[in-house]
């Protein structure tokens, strides 16, 4: 038994794959292109809206409302990741099992409120600006993180817990050194759907005064100009993708690390 | 030496251990055993409180478990479990070294301490050390499984039908390996089976149990030879308790000496069964064996008349 080897992982043939990192790079160039050089495609634009004044959106740089788009995103991915992992944990806890059924309950309850509906009630409380978009944000973000950081919890095995306490590691060892690796990539995912979500939600900030890569979409909108949206939208996709691909990447690296057949 | 005096443990209102007393003594061998849902998983889990008994005494080498931190308890405890528990993203040799790193060993300490143990189980370092355990077959995870209880030297192990989820085969051979390795290591063991052939195997000390009480405990052989109730005959296999008894007893303690010049017909070595010399005698259709030594040596001869009057002599004075 000594020479079995049971790895299919390891006879897998010669086969030509694009490098992993070959997606993120592809989005991110093409996502710059577009945030400094959107000028040069302007007859496009002006064959999209002949009758316009003005093709190109010019109030703000594109790169700059791309930055207040990612510190927005960026702010509020920190802390839903930071308040939903830490909340999965607690409950999940011995101590805290009480409270599971009710954060399950908070988290689906965030997402079903709609954002816009959150802005509108976050406005005259927080008042115009960054701020309600970014409370809007991490509601809406919470869910997938909580929903993930529990399932991930509770799907690892009971037998390797089991064998953790019974080689004598304390509950704080197992969390980190067990739980929260194996775990991850399940982890992982639901930040991934939270954040690629909320980047497009994040462009509902404009309705509220914070300036963002929305701020084309709705200025295209209520001057019927259909360049701008476009501007706003495709750049708004591109860096979703780059986003999104980047996690893609990430996990593809976790799994590579963890994988349980 | 592990020592339990009136334990129990009750779930609610439902007891799953009843009342138990028993001893491990130091460098002993003791299997429980039982049918499922007996307690004897309970009873084991008790002893490195991953289950907090209810009541009496569990004590190891003269203190109660009690006084003990769990944790720093654990540590000093081996336990192994059926489907091995191993940790998934971590290699063979960082699983194997997971209590030693615990108790902060130093890193170059738990890794002559992982390969010391690799070589033990017969896992080459070089091949297995950077595997991880879904690379692995039943036998050579449960070997990992085996290593890694074994990492901080202690005193106590614990196993959980260690090959319950093994095919035969790998089984058998993992029972001789542990057999051996038991009589290097003269380690303390409490050993939970349903098989009782593994038990009658590799124990001292027998303890069966059924619906959290114990019914009897004893040698292997005084269990074989005065089964006090038909639950335990029935475990001990019915009419196939002389075959059993039979495998428990070797060649060599049955034979008649002789010179080394003997008829040519079968040859046994000393070291096996009186069940495997009867096996050999149906299938060669003779009723005398010769004895060999280790190198082939002929020392003496045994018939079946012989091993038939020697289950006789054994039933009549059971020996302890």
């Amino acid at each position: 038994m000594g020479t079995r080897v049971s790895n299919s992982l390891s006879v897998a043939p010669p086969h030509k794959k694009a490098p992993p990192w070959l997606w993120p790079l592809l989005w991110g160039v093409l996502l710059l292109v577009s945030v400094v050089a959107m000028p040069i495609a302007e007859s496009l634009f002006r064959w999209i809206e002949p009758d316009a004044r003005q093709v190109i959106y010019d109030r703000a740089e594109l790169y700059v409302l791309l930055g207040r788009h990612l510190f927005v995103v960026g702010i509020a991915a920190v802390v839903t990741i930071i308040v939903g992992v830490a909340a999965g944990i607690a409950v999940t806890r011995r101590w805290g099992g009480d409270f599971l059924p009710l954060v399950a309950q908070l988290a689906s309850l965030g997402q079903t409120f709609p954002p816009v509906a959150v802005l509108a009630l976050a406005v005259p409380v927080l008042g115009f600006g960054t701020l309600p978009i970014i409370v809007a944000l991490m509601l809406y973000g919470l869910l997938p993180i909580v929903r993930n950081t529990l399932a991930g919890l509770q799907g690892v095995e009971g037998e390797i817990k089991m064998a953790a306490h019974a080689m004598g590691m304390t509950p704080t060892q197992i969390l980190r050194q067990v739980e929260l690796p194996l775990a991850a990539p399940v982890i992982l995912a639901g930040i991934r759907t939270s954040v690629t979500i909320n980047i497009a939600t994040a462009a509902l900030g404009a309705t509220v005064g914070a300036s963002n890569l929305g701020d084309p979409i709705i200025s295209g909108i209520v001057n019927g100009n259909m360049a701008y949206v476009l501007q706003g939208a495709l750049t708004i996709a591109l860096l979703a993708l780059t986003v999104d691909s980047l996690f893609e990447l990430l996990q593809r690296q976790l799994r590579s690390r963890i994988s349980d057949s | 030496m592990i020592e339990l005096s009136h334990v129990s443990k009750r779930f609610g209102d439902e007891t799953a251990v009843d009342d138990i007393s028993f001893r491990v003594p130091k460098g002993k061998f003791c299997a429980l055993v039982g049918t499922s849902g007996c307690g004897k998983s309970t009873t084991l889990r008790m002893i490195n409180r991953l289950i907090e008994h209810s009541e009496g005494d569990i004590i190891l080498d003269g203190q109660a478990i009690d006084v003990y931190d769990p944790v720093k308890l654990r540590r000093r405890i081996g336990y192994v479990i059926q489907h091995t528990g191993l940790f998934p993203h971590w290699t063979v040799a960082r699983n194997i070294g997971l209590v030693p790193r615990l108790l902060k060993w130093s890193a170059a300490d738990v890794q002559s301490r992982v390969a010391e143990l690799m070589h033990l189980l017969s896992l080459p370092v070089d091949e297995f050390a950077h595997k991880y355990p879904h690379q692995l077959s039943g036998g050579q995870a449960q070997r990992v499984g085996v290593a890694r209880a074994l990492a901080a030297d202690p005193d106590i192990l614990l196993m959980d039908e260690p090959f319950g989820a093994l095919d035969p085969i790998t089984r058998e051979k993992l029972q001789d390996e542990l057999a051996k390795l038991q009589s290097r290591l003269h380690k303390t063991v409490l050993f939970v089976t349903h098989d009782m052939d593994e038990a009658l195997k590799l124990a001292d000390h027998l303890v069966v149990m059924r619906e959290g009480r114990i019914v009897q405990q004893g040698s292997p052989l005084g269990l074989l030879q005065n089964p006090v109730d038909p639950f335990v005959e029935s475990l001990l296999g019915g009419l196939e308790r002389g075959l059993k008894q039979a495998s428990l007893t070797r060649v060599k303690d049955h034979m008649t000496s002789m010179g080394p010049t003997l008829p040519a017909q079968s040859r046994i070595p000393g070291t096996f069964s009186l069940r495997q010399a009867l096996s050999m005698m149906l299938r060669d259709h003779s009723d005398r064996l010769t004895v060999v030594d280790q190198h082939d040596v002929p020392v003496g001869e045994l018939s079946l008349r012989r091993i038939i009057k020697e289950a006789q002599l054994d039933n009549g004075n059971p020996r302890e």
